[in-house]
């Protein structure tokens, strides 16, 4: 009888207590945070983290998620391939009890986190590097977004500019995954449509050792300039370098996969003073500078590849948490009140003037350090790049890129 | 394609990849043959073996090779470390359980690996090294030490297995466990050198890889499935088989490509493996069946 009635006591204390808190304390908010911090972009995983890891801090230190609530960060490895991004992605959403998603960083592995975790489960995706065509065509449910623009832009833009150096007859390699195939079919498309010949066209598996006959194949059609949509950090690496220990090409071409430090390093920016890459850019803007500052501020090079968008991603994810007020199935609507024109306009950083401005109910536009971010209706947003070359055992920009 | 091309840009990679490819396979078929089980964690002990080079590398200053004895005997120290460790509880229990644990290991190794050396991608050397000309047969200094190694590595292998005795116990092992035991031969001891042998082979296919390329955390689990097939093509148990299969492999997948899209280049590995077994499940030079 005791027992019961003590059980009786801590039942209602527990219960009553459970009621007072809810609404007085603070609620923390989790996000996933997903990257390819092995596999083949795992060079350019560190900064892209860093970033978004900026985000939330700034987020945390000026004022954080509702009434005292702070941000929360789960990290998970997607690895760059899409059973790993599932994995990481169900933890994140399923276990972790993140609402929403920044990442995961490579093409394929956002489609799977999207289709078979995100989307089911109706948590908001914002990748702040999957630039695959494809992604604009998953039926999302209006939940996925990104902060880069598709590939689509980005193959055409390179085509263009590959025209415009008067370079018309190039061979292609890429990647057979959802990331290099996309840019390739984009390219191709665009570089026939000007006049330009594709002397030869193939993809690759990943990982093997050798690309020699490959690359013997792609040379047989006569090209000086190859273009490869791979990774540096990963397959690219050892394309580039075979394709230059065998004199195969005298141009190199690569799109954003390839812009990483790891080809700098290991073969030597003398090697490379015919190797070309393209990559977006943030437009000049106040944001921008104030991302930089901030980034620099933290140890961090600003010029690393999508720095600006995985900050963007993940401020964009705050501010569509902060509008939705804790309604977890309002985060998609939320995210395009505040990314969109009208509104008080929203630099990086700037975290309390659009906490207060929420909180009075006005409307907002973030114009983060990549762009603007109007989202269209497949959540793509369109972009700037820039040409690079090497130089200095660097990248240094050859200018925008129509 | 003139022939000198198709030489150079086909039968030399296909060469120096199939011999590496031979190397590793050698000591997956010496598990197979004697222990009786597939290994999944030898390419992630190729790995280690690779990155331990490297370090060795770096703490010395000097040229690669020095990395290759240092990490061989590290390796084969490592391999009857995890012998004794895990597969050694499991020796009486069926064999799928040592080979799920091997999985379990590879996985281990994989990340010991991540946790030290990190996950880019790195060399042994920087920059680029064009390739010198003999009689229009184009070769690296790398390709030839690489080749010279392999068949310095096989040579000696074979003389020790067929002339000393240690190496007759082995075979006797791998003809008949049961019947080596009774006449004399201590199943633990050639177990352990088994392994220390497996592991210095394994340190060998790791380090001539990040040579000719470069090393990554992968690096060795993406060698697993070319090695499997050339070690079940050539006979398992068998080392001469084991080369030969090795060989096979890697100038089929350099072939590949002048029929096949690249994409399926990868797959060539595949399919050899599948032929064998279906054609000729004691593989070429007559080995065991699993």
């Amino acid at each position: 009888m005791k027992l019961k009635s003590t059980a009786a006591l801590i039942g209602s204390i527990i219960g009553a207590s459970l009621l007072a808190a809810t609404p007085a304390h603070a609620q923390n908010v989790k996000i996933g945070l997903l990257s390819g911090i092995t596999g083949p972009i795992a060079a350019m995983a560190p900064p892209m983290i860093a970033a978004s890891q900026l985000a939330v801090a700034h987020v945390n230190e000026q004022g954080g998620i509702g009434k005292g609530g702070k941000l929360e960060v789960v990290v998970g490895d997607s690895a760059c391939n899409p059973q790993n991004a599932t994995d990481a992605a169900t933890k994140a959403v399923n276990i972790d009890r993140a609402v929403g998603i920044v990442g995961p960083a490579c093409s394929g592995a956002v489609l799977a986190a999207a289709n078979s975790v995100a989307v089911p489960a109706g948590a908001l995706l914002i990748t702040a590097s999957g630039t695959s065509p494809q992604i604009t065509s998953i039926n999302d449910k209006d939940l996925v977004f990104r902060t880069v623009p598709s590939d689509d832009y980005q193959g055409r833009a390179l085509a263009r500019t590959l025209k415009g150096r008067d370079i018309t007859k190039v061979a292609v390699a890429f990647l057979n995954n959802d990331y290099g195939k996309g840019l390739a079919e984009a390219f191709k498309a665009e570089f026939e449509s000007l006049g330009g010949t594709i002397a030869g066209y193939s993809g690759h598996e990943g990982s093997k050792a050798s690309y020699r006959s490959d690359l013997a194949e792609l040379a047989k059609g006569g090209a000086d300039t190859l273009v490869i949509f791979d990774y540096g950090d990963g397959t690219g690496l050892t394309i580039l370098r075979q394709a230059l220990e065998n004199n195969f090409f005298k141009t190199f071409i690569g799109a954003d996969g390839m812009k990483s430090d790891a080809v700098i390093r290991e073969l030597g920016a003398d090697n490379l003073g015919t190797f070309f890459t393209s990559s977006p850019v943030g437009e000049a803007s106040s944001s921008l500078e104030s991302f930089n500052k901030a980034f620099t501020a933290a140890g961090q090079s600003p010029d690393a590849i999508f720095t600006t968008t995985s900050y963007d991603a993940a401020f964009l994810m705050a501010l569509a948490i902060e509008k939705a007020g804790g309604d977890n199935a309002k985060l998609a609507e939320s995210l395009r009140a505040v990314s969109s024109a009208p509104g008080e306009p929203i630099m990086a950083g700037e975290w309390a003037k659009a906490k207060k401005l929420i909180a009075e109910g006005k409307d907002i536009d973030y114009k983060g350090a990549a762009g603007d971010h109007e989202f269209d209706k497949n959540g793509d947003v369109p972009g700037t790049y820039a040409f690079f070359k090497v130089s200095g055992g660097t990248y240094e920009s050859l200018g925008e890129m129509k | 394609m003139t022939f000198i091309d198709f030489i150079n840009f086909h039968i030399v990679p296909g060469v120096v990849l199939g011999s590496i490819y031979a190397v590793g396979a050698i000591g997956i078929t010496m598990v197979f043959g004697i222990l009786r089980f597939a290994h999944l964690a030898h390419g992630d002990l190729a790995t280690m073996g690779a990155f331990i080079a490297l370090s060795t590398m770096g703490l010395f200053g000097a040229s690669p090779w020095v990395g290759l004895p240092v990490a061989m005997i590290f390796a084969a120290a490592i391999a009857v470390g995890i012998d004794k460790t895990f597969y050694d509880y499991l020796r009486d229990r069926p064999k799928i359980l040592t080979v799920m644990a091997s999985l379990g290991v590879a996985l281990m190794l994989r990340s010991v690996v991540q946790v030290v050396w990190g996950v880019d991608s790195t060399t042994y050397q920087r920059g680029i090294v064009r390739p010198d000309e003999y009689f229009g047969i184009l070769l690296r200094d790398r390709e030839l030490y690489t080749l010279l190694a392999v068949a310095t590595i096989v040579i000696g292998l074979e003389a020790f297995l067929r002339k000393s005795k240690w190496g007759k116990a082995m075979r006797a092992m791998s003809d008949n466990p049961d019947l080596a035991r009774l006449s004399g031969v201590d199943n633990r001891h050639v177990t352990m050198l088994t392994w220390a042998i497996v592991g210095a082979l394994c340190a060998a296919a790791g380090f001539l890889l990040g040579l000719n390329n470069e090393l990554n955390s992968m690096m060795g689990w993406h060698l697993l499935l070319p090695m499997f097939a050339a070690a079940i093509l050539g006979g398992v148990g068998r080392v001469e088989g084991a080369l030969l299969g090795g060989l096979i492999v890697g100038i089929a997948e350099e072939l590949s490509v002048l029929i096949l899209p690249g994409q399926y280049k990868a797959a060539t590995a595949f399919v050899i493996l599948l032929l064998i077994l279906l054609v000729r499940p004691r593989g070429l030079l007559n080995g065991k069946v699993l």
